[in-house]
């Protein structure tokens, strides 16, 4: 379970151009289940998503991660906590682009204390469910916006973390790949992984356990499994 | 814990290899400065060490007459005063002075076999011929670079004009093997009598007394009682070494203050790389702690990206150094570090490559690019992975 208690966060707290970017924000993401945050651009649901995964430090609160207050520790030991729970998949896909699909699946081995190479089966395995096999030895700039974001979906599980971490996962690709991050998704709810996402698409909506709406920096909404419908009249 | 240490070092080398303009640009500049430095570094100890050889049987205490505050003409009364001072063990008048031969400055140097204090044999080793021998007058044995300079060869005769322009010939019996001893590759080796002859300097003269003490610790006292006889100069052993030292430390410092200009210039090219316009850099670095990789790691793959630049340019800059050196003889250098690069252009520079020299080279190649990659990183990978991005990415 992972639970966001009265999260904050200012940017450039005490100067002439403060941000408010996100207050005093409440949410629990059950374990094996998809936990939505849908808002308009600029609402904050990336601040939050960062917040949640230990990307950044919020300005007040704390995240609790299976009863443990993650948020307390140094930034070496969030590091070693994402490095072995945590996956991410980022809305500007954010590959390294001088590497190959595959090598690019493989980056969040290096800092395990094993050899990448044993994995190479694995991280196939990956890119062909999600339709990817042939183009497993392309460099990335030879792949579309959404075979790139289906590559960023692989490197997130490559280390078969327990949390997935989705942000806005969906904006720059094509339908074809959308459906295939969708269906992956629903795969991995039911391997039983926590999953967190933040998204405008209906589609990947649809598939929540749980939605919660932000709006100008607040969590506005919460809602299970008839999160479809609040979506629906969020976006009307 | 070796397999992560092993990936973070793949990935270091991948970054070489991907930042292929930094890494031209940085090992371009350090190879050349590391180069300079090598040169000058290894002729400097090869100079050092060279001086510390030819005074190994140099005497202890050199004994010179002044006159006006300028050297002249020692009497040789002075040898059985000196002898008869504690602590010396053989006092011996040497006649040696310089002749053109051919328009090249030569040192004649005249030596009396019979009282030599050490074996000349085993101190001065033959490429070719025998040593002088008391019952062979008029005989010479040449330094290597007089030998090929003049064409002459052993049993060969040489021509040379006295002070008072009288030809004498002499035959030549040897020559030493010694290519790159400075201190004998000029020098024209004849018995003290016919030295005297040829300098045409009296009995009871000599240029100067060469002084040897049985034991070290004991020079300088006999130097202090030697001194304070009235005119005359005392120079021990310790002092022409320190003389050596401080002028070639000297002259290979002015390079050293190059070669740190030069790296400084590497370090802010490498800090501005990094900083200034490595947005890609600080991206990468919010990405990779985004990923798993903690700050610790970044530094090493950081840490190691420079030693594998520093190492690889201090190695090809020792090479470049070592083939300037030795191959092409260091021009420019040569001239600077000698100052008589006129006399003998084909003189083979004395150059000596200790380990505590590589490893001063290596360490201070390294470290600069060190400084200036990590610290960078550092400051990037201790910021939140997300401000990284988002910094970067604005």
């Amino acid at each position: 379970m992972i639970e966001a208690v009265s999260l904050t966060k200012i940017y450039n707290q005490q100067k002439p151009n403060q941000v408010l970017a996100v207050t005093d924000a409440n949410l629990s993401a059950p374990n094996g289940a998809i936990t939505v945050l849908v808002g308009p651009s600029g609402c904050g649901k990336t601040t939050l998503m960062s917040m949640i995964g230990l990307l950044l430090t919020p300005t007040k609160g704390k995240v609790i991660i299976d009863e443990e207050v993650v948020t307390s520790y140094s930034d070496n030991w969030k590091a070693i906590f994402r490095r072995k729970n945590m996956g991410f998949v980022f809305q500007h896909i954010n590959l390294f682009p001088h590497l190959k699909a595959l090598e690019n699946v493989m980056i969040p081995l290096l800092c395990h204390d094993m050899d990448p190479a044993k994995f190479k089966d694995q991280a196939l395995s990956l890119l062909e469910r999600l339709g990817l096999a042939e183009r497993a030895l392309f460099n990335v700039e030879q792949l579309s916006g959404g075979q790139q974001q289906r590559v960023a979906v692989a490197r997130a599980l490559i280390t078969e973390p327990k949390i997935i971490i989705a942000d806005e996962p969906l904006t720059f690709i094509d339908q074809e790949s959308a459906k295939a991050i969708i269906d992956f998704f629903n795969e991995l709810r039911s391997e039983g992984k926590t999953i967190l996402i933040s998204t405008h698409s209906y589609n990947l909506a649809k598939l929540a356990d749980r939605i919660y709406s932000m709006k100008d920096g607040a969590i506005v909404g919460e809602t299970e499994k008839e999160g479809a419908r609040l979506f629906n009249i969020y976006i009307k | 814990m070796k397999g992560r240490h092993m990936n973070l070092l793949s990935y270091a080398l991948n970054c070489i290899y991907r930042y292929k303009v930094r890494t031209v640009v940085i090992l371009v500049c350090l190879v050349t400065s590391a180069a300079v430095f090598s040169s000058v570094a290894f002729l400097k100890d090869g100079l050092v060490k060279e001086g510390e050889l030819s005074l190994k049987y140099a005497p202890d205490i050199t004994v010179q007459q002044i006159w006006a505050g300028r050297p002249t003409l020692i009497e040789t009364s002075y040898v059985g005063y000196i002898q008869e001072m504690a602590g010396t063990i053989s006092v011996i008048p040497r006649i040696w002075g310089y002749a053109n031969v051919g328009n090249i400055l030569l040192v004649i140097m005249g030596i009396d076999i019979d009282n030599m204090f050490f074996d000349p044999k085993e101190t001065f080793p033959m490429e070719e011929g025998s040593f002088l021998s008391p019952e062979t007058p008029n005989s010479v044995v040449l330094g290597k670079a007089v030998a090929d300079i003049l064409g002459v060869r052993v049993g060969n005769t040489l021509t040379i004009l006295t002070e008072s322009v009288t030809p004498i010939q002499y035959q030549v019996v040897g020559i030493f093997n010694s290519e790159a001893n400075i201190y004998n590759a000029d020098m024209i080796l004849m018995n003290i009598d016919d030295a005297r002859l040829f300098f045409e300097i009296p009995e009871n003269l000599a240029t100067d007394i060469a002084v040897y003490v049985w034991d070290p610790q004991l020079v300088n006292n006999v130097a202090r009682d030697i001194g304070e006889l009235q005119n005359l100069r005392v120079v021990t052993k310790d002092i022409i070494l320190k003389a050596q030292e401080t002028t070639y430390g000297a002259r290979s410092g002015f390079f050293s203050v190059l070669w740190y200009i030069v790296l400084i210039s590497v370090a802010i090219t490498a800090f501005n790389q990094t900083v200034v316009v490595g947005h890609e850099s600080k991206f990468e670095v919010g990405l990779l702690k985004a990923l798993g990789f903690s700050t610790s790691d970044i530094i090493e793959i950081r840490l190691m990206e420079s030693a594998i630049l520093g190492v690889i340019a201090g190695s090809f800059g020792i090479t470049f150094g070592i083939i300037y050196d030795r191959v092409f003889n260091a021009p420019i250098f040569r001239d600077f570090m000698l100052g008589w690069v006129t006399l003998y252009p084909n003189f083979t520079l004395p150059i000596h490559i200790s380990a505590s020299t590589i490893f001063l080279i290596y360490v201070i190649t390294i470290l600069p690019l060190l400084f200036a990659t990590v610290i960078p990183s550092w400051i990037n990978a201790t910021v939140d992975p997300d401000i990284a991005m988002r910094g970067a990415r604005a």
